[in-house]
């Protein structure tokens, strides 16, 4: 088989590395919802403070496409919830059940009868369960369409972020659920499946997976992007070329509800990060808080709390719940310093995917890298830093000032659809002049897809 | 040093907000992020920044000028008298170019920091970059308030016009370069200009090449004395820093390994001036002009042909931004500075010309390349 090697990226060398011990830890009372997780959502509340929901009970839906809900991760009652500015829901916390947790029940089938089921009821257990919301699609990346139709399927087995979790020892044990949520998909979806993994992958449930077409890419992040496998693949022509994808664990996940007939929250996480003094990765549970998650570990202050990995994770509280598609707790130093004519010196200890400094020698390495900006916004120059990481046959730098300049032809023909911010996050990062790339990317999708 | 930043914090309020210098803030920020890297952390994802910033960027380029200045300071010198001991050759070339510089950097920097203050954007570190080069292709003879003119049509007219560093078209430095040599074409024309006063000067290598009709360029260089090791370690007149290859080499070097300037563009350069030098020698024999005998070698250590392509073509403003562009666009101006030397005769040089020649291309042809991405594009679709 063909292996698509990517040659431009960059993989971080950032301290603090997740060990591969797996420890198991539940939430402790709480469990935390937030509509926030799914770019796009408009919820609308479906429960109020006080009401027992069980888990699988929805909690919110989205008013864009009303049969798509978010479900409780947890039975119990709900005790608090949270709006923000102009009354938008920002936040809903569940107590779970002391004792008898309650769960909601689907419909169950073997493996066997998976392969049979209608792709309507398929779709109708998917909804209902609150698991529809795992699929995502591009162009946009928000949740799909449940009336719409995509050209193809995207999973990416294949994790090259910070601290990312290995996908076949999140799978472990779950082999059969996996291959399950496989034959769903393609079931639900009569279009390919695109598993992609790493060249060098062995894993037997993902390289001799059924149902799928297998691809193996080789490269530095973010060649394990589902976005960039996309690009090579079968890139998104127009906005009308919709793609699902999601996450491997989510496959799984499907596979077992319907093997099981019960909405199935379990999750591994990694724990990484320099500001932690335990990092490993944690089986838990959907929606656990973050303090909960970090008990018993010491948090070295000031340290960033970030949902999701360092490139693309979202900044959080002690307080806030796991990001629903987050597998990746990261805590960095948050660093204010102000280094003497830091500009002049050799910079040992500054982290830099460029040869510009004397750590370039040492391949980075004792090298700290925290949450300073390293500099000041400037114009833009185009040295070429951005396109060194971007491995796609588009031009970050006409793109990003067509979409400053908000030119809805120029964007699409220089092919705004296959773009993601989380593909570009790495722009962002070795930015000279400090743009936040990523977001510009962002605002470009958004001015595309409430105008083009 | 607390205290430095004590004092620093201390005079911050009223350069912001509401303080009675907050239209001076663009050289408080210089100052403050000069001596101390800015303390912003990130506020969304991506939550961690490479090390690299613009005072990391040009403060590389300066430092990769380093070699071709301290060679020239020394060769200043050793033109002006070859037999006084090193040590007197480098003073009194040092003598004449620190002045130069002076002024250069300040008058430039006036107007850079006039149009930042006015424009309430803060100063580019782009400018250390433009002063130095600039006062390095001045020939060592320039009177001061011609340099003091020249970067300043470089930096109004060549950058600020158009919006500011990373808006101009033409690359500053050289702008300013041009608007001394054709503004004061008699006294930045002949001989004497490229020696300090009252040495005996000679001819620069490129003038005599083309001298003698009918003869071979190389055969007059030999005549003259000047011979290819000669040129390449650079003991020839010429501007500041132009003359040493070897020098040169070594800027050029550490800008490619650091990727501030492209190799692309050199390569290219390279290439192109190869092309067209062979494509002349193959005519030499055929026409009466001297300089069509002159091998690629020769192109590569006459003139200020190394210091163009390596510090003044590679400016990533000017130049092409795509990396095919970057291709054409070096290989353009190789070979045009080739053309202009061998078939313009009222030009010794051509790589200034050449340059911003290609400057004014370098949009057309990134046109192209990002016409050729749409239609790839739009084929790759078409199969899918």
């Amino acid at each position: 088989m063909s292996v698509i090697t990517i040659r431009k990226g960059h993989t971080l060398r950032i301290g603090g590395v997740p060990e591969s011990s797996i420890i198991s830890l539940q939430p402790v009372g709480r469990v935390a919802v937030s509509p926030g997780d799914f770019y796009g959502m408009k919820p609308k509340l479906l429960v109020k403070v006080g009401d027992e929901v069980k888990k699988g009970t929805p909690l919110f839906a989205d008013k864009r496409f009303g049969d798509v809900v978010v479900t409780s991760p947890a039975g119990g009652r709900v005790s608090e919830v949270l709006l923000g500015d102009r009354r938008r829901l920002e936040k809903i916390i569940i107590e779970i059940a002391a004792a008898g947790e309650e769960a909601e029940r689907f419909p169950a089938c073997s493996l066997g009868e998976c392969r049979m089921l209608e792709p309507a009821a398929i779709r109708s257990t998917l909804l209902r369960s609150g698991l529809w919301p795992v699929l995502r699609q591009r162009p946009f990346s928000i949740i799909a369409d449940p009336q719409g139709s995509p050209k193809a399927v995207f999973v990416s087995a294949m994790s090259t972020a910070p601290f990312a979790p290995s996908v076949s020892r999140g799978l472990e044990g779950r082999e059969h659920f996996f291959q399950a949520g496989l034959f769903l998909l393609g079931r639900l979806t009569g279009v390919p499946v695109h598993l992609s993994v790493s060249a060098d992958e062995t894993a037997q449930m993902l390289v001799k997976a059924e149902g799928v077409a297998l691809h193996r890419f080789r490269g530095p992040h973010p060649a394990g992007n589902v976005g960039i496998q996309i690009h090579h693949i079968a890139p998104i022509r127009h906005r009308d070329d919709v793609a699902w994808y999601l996450l491997p664990r989510d496959v799984a996940r499907i596979g077992e509800l319907f093997l099981t007939g019960e909405l199935p929250t379990d999750i591994l996480v990694a724990l990484g990060g320099e500001a932690l003094s335990k990092r490993c990765h944690v089986r838990t549970r959907q929606g656990i808080l973050l303090e909960d998650l970090l008990s018993g570990n010491d948090v070295r202050q000031p340290a960033r709390l970030i949902s999701g990995d360092v490139l693309t994770g979202t900044m959080s509280g002690r307080t806030d719940g796991l990001g629903f598609y987050d597998e990746v707790v990261s805590v960095i130093p948050e660093s204010h310093r102000r280094d003497f004519l830091g500009w002049l010196l050799p910079g040992r200890k500054r982290y830099s995917a460029s040869n510009l400094f004397l750590s370039g020698l040492y391949a980075n390495k004792g090298t700290r890298l925290d949450t300073s900006m390293n500099g000041s916004r400037r114009v833009i120059i185009p040295f070429g830093n951005i396109e060194s990481v971007l491995p796609m046959d588009i031009l970050p730098t006409w793109l990003l000032k067509m979409i400053i300049a908000r030119d809805i032809d120029e964007m699409e023909r220089l092919g705004i659809y296959e773009c993601d911010p989380e593909d570009f996050a790495l722009c962002s990062f070795v930015d000279a002049s400090k743009m936040e790339i990523s977001a510009i990317i962002r605002e470009g999708l958004d001015y595309m897809q409430q105008n083009g | 040093m607390r205290n430095l930043r004590n004092i620093l914090d201390g005079i911050a309020p009223h350069f912001t907000g509401e303080g009675r210098l907050q239209r001076l803030y663009p050289l408080y920020e210089m100052l403050d992020t000069m001596l101390y890297t800015p303390g912003e952390v990130t506020s969304r994802a991506p939550h961690i920044r490479d090390a690299v910033d613009m005072k990391r960027s040009m403060v590389t380029v300066i430092l990769a000028l380093f070699p071709a200045l301290l060679f020239g300071a020394w060769n200043t010198g050793h033109q002006h008298d070859p037999l006084a001991g090193w040590g007197t050759n480098f003073a009194v070339g040092l003598q004449a170019l620190l002045p130069v510089l002076f002024v250069s950097y300040l008058v430039g920097g006036f107007w850079e920091v006039l149009f930042a203050v006015i424009r309430r954007h803060e100063i580019n570190e782009g400018f250390l970059v433009t002063g130095m080069l600039y006062a390095l292709i001045l020939p060592p003879a320039v009177p001061l308030w011609m340099t003091a003119l020249g970067i300043s049509f470089g930096v109004v007219i060549g950058k600020e016009v158009t919006g500011g560093t990373g808006y101009n078209i033409f690359n500053p430095a050289l702008v300013a370069r041009a608007f001394v040599f054709f503004a004061y074409p008699s006294e930045m024309s002949g001989d004497a200009v490229w020696y300090l006063p009252d040495a005996v000067s000679a001819a620069t290598p490129l003038a005599v090449a083309a001298s003698v009709d009918g003869a071979s360029g190389i055969r007059l260089l030999g005549e003259a004395g000047y011979t290819l090791q000669e040129m390449f370690w650079g003991t020839v007149p010429g501007s500041f820093a132009e003359t040493s290859v070897a020098a040169i080499a070594l800027g050029a070097v550490l800008l490619a390994w650091t990727k501030i300037a492209s190799w692309r563009i050199m390569a290219g350069g390279l290439l192109g001036m190869s092309v067209l030098a062979l494509i002349g020698n193959a005519f030499a024999s055929s026409f009466t002009n001297p300089m069509l005998a002159l091998s690629p070698m020769h192109h590569l250590v006459m003139g200020s042909f190394a210091f163009g392509l390596v510090f003044m073509a590679t400016d990533p403003v000017s130049a092409a931004q795509t990396d095919r562009g970057r291709w054409i666009y070096g290989f353009g101006i190789g070979a045009l500075v080739v053309l202009i030397r061998v078939i313009n005769p009222a030009f010794a040089e051509g790589t200034m010309l050449a340059i911003l020649l290609g400057n004014a291309f370098s949009p057309m042809i990134d046109y192209g390349v990002l016409r050729a991405n749409i239609s790839r594009r739009r084929r790759g679709y078409a199969k899918q």
